[in-house]
């Protein structure tokens, strides 16, 4: 708890409503999506850049923690305070700033929620491409911070790639401008790219320019059902290999389909090893090309059957597989860790397969979804919180899968972040030198170490 | 729901934050002490004696604050069940502590007892027409159900039954309306089109005496008054012998329909409350699977729709509504921006919580005036008397009405 004057002098920079230091609300900026605890002193809602500013003056000055707040939908602990200290929540600094329909950009503070950007992008053709499954609520950046990904991740790549500049508050409270933002020249050395996926701890964006994407007046949705896990890995390996690239290219597991039969009954193969959800957009004139690609792809990896929507129905109806995941996995135990690891698409296969075969090995439960597309799998281990072993084995299954992840030349996360999860697992990705040096720059922003401490970096 | 439920019904919630994006209170506020997930981390603290769930001021305010909209519960991709929680966690407040005087004056002491209620309104009406409002107005007390109330009537629904109902021996359908208080004492309008519009399409009607349906009762958490009244209306209602019971107020519609799970426990009252859900239909739907006769008389203005919380989530009902309206003719249909969300009424949440219900209607009027419509329609009168309360308040020119009343406009009756 923070002292009257303190609290005082905080309601002096953000005015006295964007200030929470009750203990029964503070109760509920103590977690985010993940399983890690993390009380704060205090929690506020700066509206402008210069609040910011101020509040970081504050926080140096008085050596306090500083944990930068969105939605609080990470799911690698990024948006508690373990340690303690001030939340600084940006939710309430959320104008959209610009839209430019010629140059296809917009200007928004940090704030603004994913969907929101959708929304205003969609009237001129456009769309904001990261699309995480949090689009919904999660803020712009959060998206930044943990560089965040989504189902159309394949084609269109993740938040970095569709940042152009940014306004951002480093700790010593000072406000630096990168990128587009900073000049429209390239002769510069330009940070939005280093600072995406920083997870905060370099400090806070307050404005990001981002660049908009047409959107494409065809799309084909397709489903194929195979009988081997590994067979569909293969199929979304050989499908780019193809020269084709789909927005979308998700695997479900047998567990995930046999759930997602039993709670939505949507009459899927409870029979079958894998299904591959794929969507395919373009001009209508690239599309015939690559369906029958796509298709040949089915065949030669053995699928045993495939199925192309024929209309917005039956796009919708083939969907609701996938869509219908999260619930369905919640109806057979009462706990989820959803992991997030990457391997080279060439070794999809072989790390689809492992996994299953770690799952029979511990006797546990693990439901396979995979943005098979750019390697990315979300292996959701199922267990009940309540006995105890189940938990250590299911943490023990967790440290395998990273082992394995990077054994197979992969790595610890595809957008979910390191934060609080992973952070022990970093000395296993990376070199001691690679780590090191990381830490160099991280000193170079942060030399007291008090933005976001105890995430990223061990 | 038992403890031991309960905290594993909360567990469900893997703090996705999906009721971000569809919570009233958290969208005008951006606290998260003011959404589901805030609300349920709390409540399972309290439940694991973390915090003390009974005397918390601050956790039972936020625990009230809740519309029981039930839109992150259809938003929730783990299916958490929040209104029900909410209701629970009140209830064993109530409970525990009895019902906050306010409270039990105006729901015990009227919306328990018909003919209180009818003395209400006619004491209402008397202080609108006399002069007393005016004057109370301008003391500045009682500012919030002051600008709540309606216009009150000058005879109820129940009052001009004598000369609305026609005998009708030969008609093909026979019906019960499931007359509602608010609608009975307060919109008196919208009970009799029910009725015209009903007799117009070869139904007879009854209108059996009731008590009413306990949606404050519920609301409030006063389980055992909520309980009372819902014995009492199913016994009464399974002794008819319809082929429907209609109603015209989303709230007490949904509310018949949560008997079943009120008496989970009670074998008799279960069997009886199944029967009602059975037999209960909103008049829109009813209508429409009557194959009903369109209105000739033609109505030329814009409309737009609000779906009541208690009809789109709790009924099921918001196409039906839509298709009637469209169907009218003269009428061009606008939908409005997020038309599905609460409009900040809640029964009698905006007296007891007068600052973020404003907040909410606030930005319900803004979606309104967006559409360019001069008719706002709706199906329930608890959302009726919160959007004629937006309209004098933001002094915007435009009607409220219920379904029912312009549908009765267009057969000319």
């Amino acid at each position: 708890m923070l002292n009257k004057s303190l609290v005082n002098s905080l309601k002096q920079i953000v005015g006295s409503e964007n200030v929470v230091t009750g203990r029964i609300p503070l109760f509920t900026y103590s977690y985010d999506a993940s399983l890690f605890p993390g009380r704060p002193d205090v929690v506020v809602f700066p509206t402008t850049t210069e609040m910011v500013c101020a509040l970081f003056h504050f926080a140096a000055e008085q050596g306090l923690n500083v944990t930068p707040r969105g939605a609080g939908t990470c799911l690698s602990g990024g948006a508690v305070a373990s340690e303690g200290g001030i939340v600084i929540s940006m939710n309430k600094m959320n104008r959209i700033i610009d839209i430019n329909q010629v140059n296809r950009t917009i200007l928004v503070e940090a704030g603004v929620i994913n969907k929101s950007i959708q929304a205003a992008a969609e009237p001129f053709g456009l769309m904001f491409a990261p699309d995480p499954a949090s689009l919904n609520v999660s803020t712009i950046g959060g998206n930044i911070a943990e560089n965040a990904g989504g189902i159309r991740g394949v084609k269109y790549g993740c938040t970095k790639d569709h940042v152009l500049g940014l306004e951002v508050v480093i700790p010593s409270g000072e406000v630096v401008k990168t990128g587009q933002l900073l000049s429209i020249s390239d002769a510069q050395i330009d940070l939005s790219y280093f600072l995406c996926g920083s997870e905060g701890t370099l400090g806070i964006v307050t404005k990001a320019l981002l660049a908009l994407t047409p959107i494409n007046p065809e799309v084909v949705t397709m489903t194929a059902v195979f009988n081997d896990l590994g067979d569909a890995g293969d199929c979304v390996a050989d499908i780019i290999a193809r020269g084709v690239t789909p927005t979308t290219m998700e695997i479900m597991d047998n567990t995930l389909i046999k759930a997602v039969e039993d709670y939505a009954k949507l009459g899927l193969p409870k029979d079958a090893e894998a299904l591959l959800l794929l969507e395919v957009d373009g001009f209508s004139s690239e599309l015939k090309t690559q369906v029958p690609s796509i298709i040949e792809a089915f065949q030669k990896n053995r699928a045993k059957n495939y199925s192309i929507a024929g209309n917005e129905q039956e796009r919708q109806a083939l969907w609701k597989a996938r869509r219908s995941a999260n619930g369905a996995l919640g109806k057979l135990k009462p706990s989820m860790v959803v992991q997030d690891v990457v391997v080279p698409r060439d070794r999809l296969a072989a790390m689809l397969r492992n996994v299953s075969a770690l799952a029979k090995k511990y006797g546990i439960i693990i439901a396979q979804l995979a943005h098979a597309g750019d390697g990315n799998l979300h292996p959701h281990l199922l267990y009940d919180h309540r006995v105890p072993q189940e938990a250590e084995v299911i943490e023990h299954v967790c440290d395998e899968i990273f082992k394995e992840a990077l054994a197979q030349g992969g790595t610890l996360s595809g957008e979910h972040g390191i934060g609080l999860e992973k952070v022990k697992y970093m000395p296993l990705a990376f070199s001691q030198e690679s780590i090191s040096y990381m830490k160099q720059l991280k000193n170079a922003f942060d030399p007291e170490s008090h933005f976001n401490p105890g995430k990223l970096l061990p | 729901m038992k403890h031991m439920e309960l905290v594993e019904t909360i567990m469900k919630c893997n703090r996705c934050a999906a009721c971000h994006d569809v919570c009233p209170t958290y969208k005008i506020s951006g606290d998260e002490f003011s959404v589901a997930r805030g609300r349920l981390r709390l409540l399972r603290m309290g439940l694991e004696n973390q915090i003390n769930l009974d005397a918390e001021p601050e956790l039972e305010r936020f625990v009230n604050e809740c519309l029981l909209c039930k839109a992150c519960e259809v938003n929730c991709p783990s299916n958490v069940p929040t209104t029900q929680i909410i209701s629970d966690i009140r209830a064993r407040h109530t409970a525990k502590k009895g019902l906050p005087l306010p409270k039990r004056f105006l729901y015990r002491g009227f919306f328990s007892n018909p003919r209180r209620l009818n003395l209400a309104r006619k004491l209402a009406r008397l202080y609108q027409k006399s002069g007393a409002q005016w004057l109370i107005k301008q003391a500045g007390i009682m500012k919030e159900s002051n600008n709540l109330m309606p216009d009150m009537p000058n005879f109820s629904v129940r009052d001009n039954l004598p000369f609305v109902l026609n005998e009708m021996p030969e008609a093909k359908h026979k019906v019960a309306y499931f007359l509602g208080c608010s609608i009975n004492q307060f919109f008196s309008n919208v009970g009799i089109a029910t009725i015209k519009v009903l007799q117009a399409n070869d139904c007879a009607v009854i209108v059996p005496e009731l008590h009413c349906c306990g949606a404050p009762h519920q609301s409030a958490g006063d389980l055992e008054e909520y309980k009372r009244l819902a014995r009492y209306n199913l016994d009464k209602l399974s002794e008819l012998d319809v082929e429907a019971i209609i109603v015209d107020c989303a709230t007490c519609g949904a509310i018949l329909k949560e008997y079943v799970e009120l008496f989970e426990e009670e074998t008799e009252y279960r069997e009886k409350a199944v029967k009602i859900k059975n037999l209960l239909a909103d008049i829109s739907s009813y209508l429409l699977q009557l194959g009903y006769s369109h209105g000739e008389k033609e109505i030329a203005c814009t409309v737009t729709y609000h779906d009541p919380c208690h009809s789109v989530r709790g009924l099921k009902v918001s196409d039906a509504s839509r298709e009637i309206l469209k169907n009218i003719p003269g009428i061009s249909f606008v939908e409005m921006r997020e038309a599905d969300m609460c409009c900040g009424g809640a029964g009698s949440y905006g007296i007891f919580h007068p600052d973020i219900s404003r907040k909410i209607l606030q930005r319900k009027m803004n979606n309104y005036q967006g559409t360019g419509a001069s008719i706002l329609v709706t199906t329930c009168p608890a959302c009726m008397m919160q959007l004629k309360y937006g309209m004098r308040t933001y002094d915007i020119s435009g009607q409220v009405k219920h379904l029912v009343e312009i549908l009765a406009e267009s057969y000319g009756i």
